[in-house]
């Protein structure tokens, strides 16, 4: 993990490091805002979770001091919500793949958001599947390689920040890791929101998206990132193409709206139950 | 009356009809009444994949002791609602046994043991057919004296929403009646 | 005195057991116990949850329970293959829970109403690798009660997924039984961890202790050492893990296995059976005595581990067996492993959704002994 400042240590698990990570690639950068986040909200540690499902975002749970799960391919939110109902005063926080998140586990993420339970999802979106060598994602614009679009591929990439919108989400951000000051910014933002965050982060990949593609290095894929896209709001220049246009960041929703917890405390107490959230 | 309904130390009740029909609580009544009488009692149900319409079964063993098979092979005792679950099985019972079955399944020249009854038209003239199961439930429980009388209406009380308790042991009261009535012409 | 259902006697005896938190997805024939708990739990200040599929609901089960609570859930055949995924991950994770099947025929969507036990060997072997397993089995509504009650104290003894194998017509079936009156039992707590001092140890032959405040344990489905750690060549202590809770299993063996004996005293022929058919075993085998056979039952209310040792002690003293289930031969394998050659065996299967009368019962027992006494009087 690069540049971590010694601020940021009493936050990892230092018998971990190094990370799974390759050089270059953008996911340290995201658990690094994840970091910060966490010590600008001064939480407490031994009240945080954070989860992971599998790929190489799955492995962010484990560089953190904190209790962790490692869980099951495109699950994690299942074992997230229960988590979460079971001890509602947890902080949780969610590290996800694109894969994990708009392939394997997509029914789990829109009924994760649908509920609106209080979790913190941060989508590391790398736009191919890293962790088995470069197969093509959901999130894998169209005619863009993979070893398994070796044409270029002819599906549609999923607009994560659509579906979380649709499904219900009620803080729904996405930036990427050249915006370095608004990962933590946004991240800090989705665990102090009281209901399901989505936070969704452009990683790169220049492992296998990038040398696939011919992107370039991390240098290279990071200014691609910033040239393809704009601020949410301006909409003239909004290409809706995902990476091949301009695609939108920024913060898409925030508002508030009943918590499954709190809710599900109310129900528990107009039955004579005790259970608080 | 049958040697088995006389003597129930062990005793296989089958009720049966459509989905919808109320089967599969009219078998946990008798069974609830019987347990109240200080029996073994063991229900068991079977339906289609259709909650309404489709063949139902409910079956309800009585014993004076433990009970090791819970199903019914041959039954005592039946009760028919519906014209498919007498094709299915209104020649499924005992030597001995007795069928209450409705009238207007259409059964014209009844086999020994079988006592045709208008069970739906009684429930249809208290207002709602489908306590038809009911005052079936009446009919068998006065023609064969299987349950304490007392003990189905407290079952009755307990099983059935409070809105429709009242309905449902008037319809039990006409069963009985119809039951009376035939032990009268008989 | 009640009459209960079979379903219902799942979740009282859940309950008896502290059960405070269910997940689950809706299936035929084990809805009703679902359905139960979101009454009942509320209320009761524990927490149920409807997921998106049954993948989901024992996800939230594991999450629930390293969140602190006592986990369950229950599904039928199509939902306990979808499970599979996460019993393999409470089994490497060695995280108590209990897993309710009501069986039905299979497989995929066969006859969902219709009574099954053919999730027997899915029960032990589902989950792809290696891992111990407990799963256990009931024949009457007490026996269910008893049996979930049972379950969640072998879950939390030995760090695993206990499965309890109901069928169709059980799930739906009514007794009348008492119910014991019971206080549940106190739950482990965070006060229970390991102080921090020690190197602290998670995994492996300790106490399951869930995240506190603290903790700062890793868990993860990845092979890992007692300490949580994934790095590095931590295969042999993975291994060193697995070994040691089958070994455990091994060691308790007389405590977890259970069995009900009827008219075994004198028996020639044994049956062997379990679930919903011991139920028509027990009454083939006093018309087999009524016709001059001496038949004798062996029920077993334990399926894994296979109760090896007490059929072994039986097989001694019979000329034969005879096991009927409902499935094309399952548990019969297991058995004649372990009966070898010390007489013959054989199985009764059908997956049709009826069960088996005691009068086919009697019938085959019959058949398999006059096979076995011909073969005998042309050998002599």
């Amino acid at each position: 993990m690069p540049n971590v400042g010694n601020d940021l240590h009493p936050y990892l698990r230092h018998q971990m490091m190094p990370t799974v990570w390759c050089p270059g690639c953008g996911h340290g950068n995201i658990a690094r805002a994840i970091a910060t986040s966490l010590e600008r909200l001064e939480l407490d540690l031994g009240h945080v979770v954070v989860l992971g499902g599998i790929g190489c975002s799955g492995r962010t749970p484990f560089y953190f001091n904190t209790n962790a799960m490692h869980t099951t391919h495109g699950r994690v939110l299942a074992f997230a919500t229960g988590l979460k109902l079971a001890n509602p005063s947890l902080t949780v926080i969610v590290a996800m793949g694109d894969g994990d998140a708009l392939a394997i586990g997509a029914g789990h993420f829109i009924h994760a958001a649908r509920r609106n339970i209080d979790l913190t999802v941060v989508l590391y979106n790398n736009s191919i599947y890293g962790m088995t060598g470069g197969q093509q994602a959901p999130t894998t614009p169209r005619s863009f390689r993979s070893t398994t679009s070796p044409f270029g591929g002819i599906e549609p990439a999923f607009d994560a920040v659509d579906l979380a919108l649709a499904a219900g989400a009620t803080y729904v951000a996405r930036t990427t890791t050249f915006d370095f000051a608004e990962m933590p910014e946004y991240i800090s933002g989705g665990i102090r929101h009281p209901g399901f965050a989505m936070i969704e982060i452009l990683s790169q990949c220049p492992t296998y998206f990038g040398r696939l593609n011919q992107l370039g290095d991390a240098p290279e894929m990071i200014e691609y990132q910033r040239n393809h896209t704009v601020m949410a709001g301006d909409e003239s220049q909004i290409g809706r193409d995902d990476l091949l246009g301009n695609l939108p960041v920024g913060i898409f929703r925030q508002e508030i709206r009943p918590e499954y917890t709190h809710q599900y405390a109310e129900l528990s107490q107009a039955q004579g139950g005790d259970y608080r959230a | 009356m049958h040697k088995a309904v006389q003597t129930p130390d062990r005793l296989g009740i089958r009720l049966t009809g459509r989905g919808g029909q109320g089967i599969i609580l009219s078998g946990v009544i008798i069974a609830q009444a019987a347990m109240y009488d200080g029996r073994f009692v063991v229900h068991t149900q079977s339906y289609g994949p259709e909650a309404r319409l489709g063949a139902s079964k409910s079956e309800v063993m009585i014993s004076r002791w433990e009970i090791a098979f819970p199903e019914v092979v041959l039954a005592d005792i039946l009760l028919c609602l519906s014209l498919d679950a007498y094709l299915k099985y209104g020649s499924q019972v005992a030597s001995n046994s007795l069928s209450v079955i409705d009238d207007l399944i259409g059964i014209t020249a009844p086999a020994p043991g079988q006592v045709i009854l208008p069970l739906r038209r009684t429930a249809r003239d208290l207002g709602n057919e489908l306590s038809a199961n009911i005052v079936g439930l009446g009919a068998l429980v006065a023609i064969t004296e299987l349950v304490e009388v007392h003990h189905v209406q407290q079952a009755i009380k307990e099983r059935v929403k409070p809105e429709f308790s009242e309905v449902n042991l008037k319809a039990f009261t006409r069963g009985l009646e119809l039951g009376e009535q035939w032990h009268a012409s008989a | 005195m009640r009459l209960v259902q079979g379903n219902e006697a799942v979740v009282l005896g859940a309950l008896a057991a502290g059960c405070n938190f269910y997940a689950g997805y809706p299936i035929t024939p084990a809805t009703e116990i679902m359905e139960q708990m979101a009454r009942m739990l509320p209320g009761r200040g524990g927490v149920f949850i409807q997921m998106e599929d049954e993948l989901a609901a024992l996800g939230a089960v594991i999450g629930a329970t390293w969140g602190g609570m006592r986990a369950m859930t229950a599904t039928s055949g199509p939902g306990f293959s979808l499970m599979q995924e996460h019993i393999g991950y409470a089994a490497m994770t060695q995280t108590p829970c209990v897993v309710v099947d009501s069986q039905r025929i299979g497989p995929s969507t066969g006859q969902p109403t219709m009574p099954a036990q053919g999730d027997v060997m899915q029960a032990r072997w589902g989950s792809h690798g290696d891992r111990p397993a407990i799963v256990v089995t009931a024949s009457s509504v007490k026996d269910v009660y008893d049996m979930t009650q049972q379950s969640f104290t072998w879950a939390f003894t030995y760090r695993l997924p206990v499965v309890l194998l109901l069928d169709a017509v059980l799930s739906h079936m009514r007794e009348n039984i008492e119910l014991p009156a019971v206080s549940p039992p106190s739950l482990p707590t965070s006060a229970d961890s390991a102080d921090s001092e020690d190197p602290y140890k998670p995994f492996g032959n300790h106490p399951f202790v869930p995240f506190s405040a603290n903790t700062r344990t890793i868990v993860s489905g990845l092979a890992h050492d007692e300490t949580g750690n994934t790095r590095g060549a931590v295969g042999p202590a993975s291994e060193q893990i697995l070994r040691d809770s089958l070994s455990h299993l091994d060691e308790d063996y007389q405590k977890i296995t259970r069995h009900r004996n009827y008219r075994l005293e004198d028996a020639q022929w044994l049956i062997i059976s379990y679930g919903i058919t011991a139920r028509a075993a027990r009454a083939a085998v006093d018309i087999l005595r009524e016709s001059g056979v001496r038949a004798g039952l062996l029920e077993l209310m334990t399926l894994w581990p296979f109760p090896e040792l007490i059929v072994k002690s039986i097989a001694r003293h019979v000329q034969g067996i005879l096991l009927p289930e409902l499935n094309l031969g399952q548990l019969v394998l297991p058995l004649r492993a372990a009966v070898g050659g010390l007489c013959p065996v054989a199985g009764l299967g059908r997956a049709d959704g009826e069960l088996f009368t005691p009068e086919a019962i009697a019938q085959a027992m019959i058949s398999h002994s006059r096979k076995i006494e011909r073969r005998v009087s042309h050998h002599a």
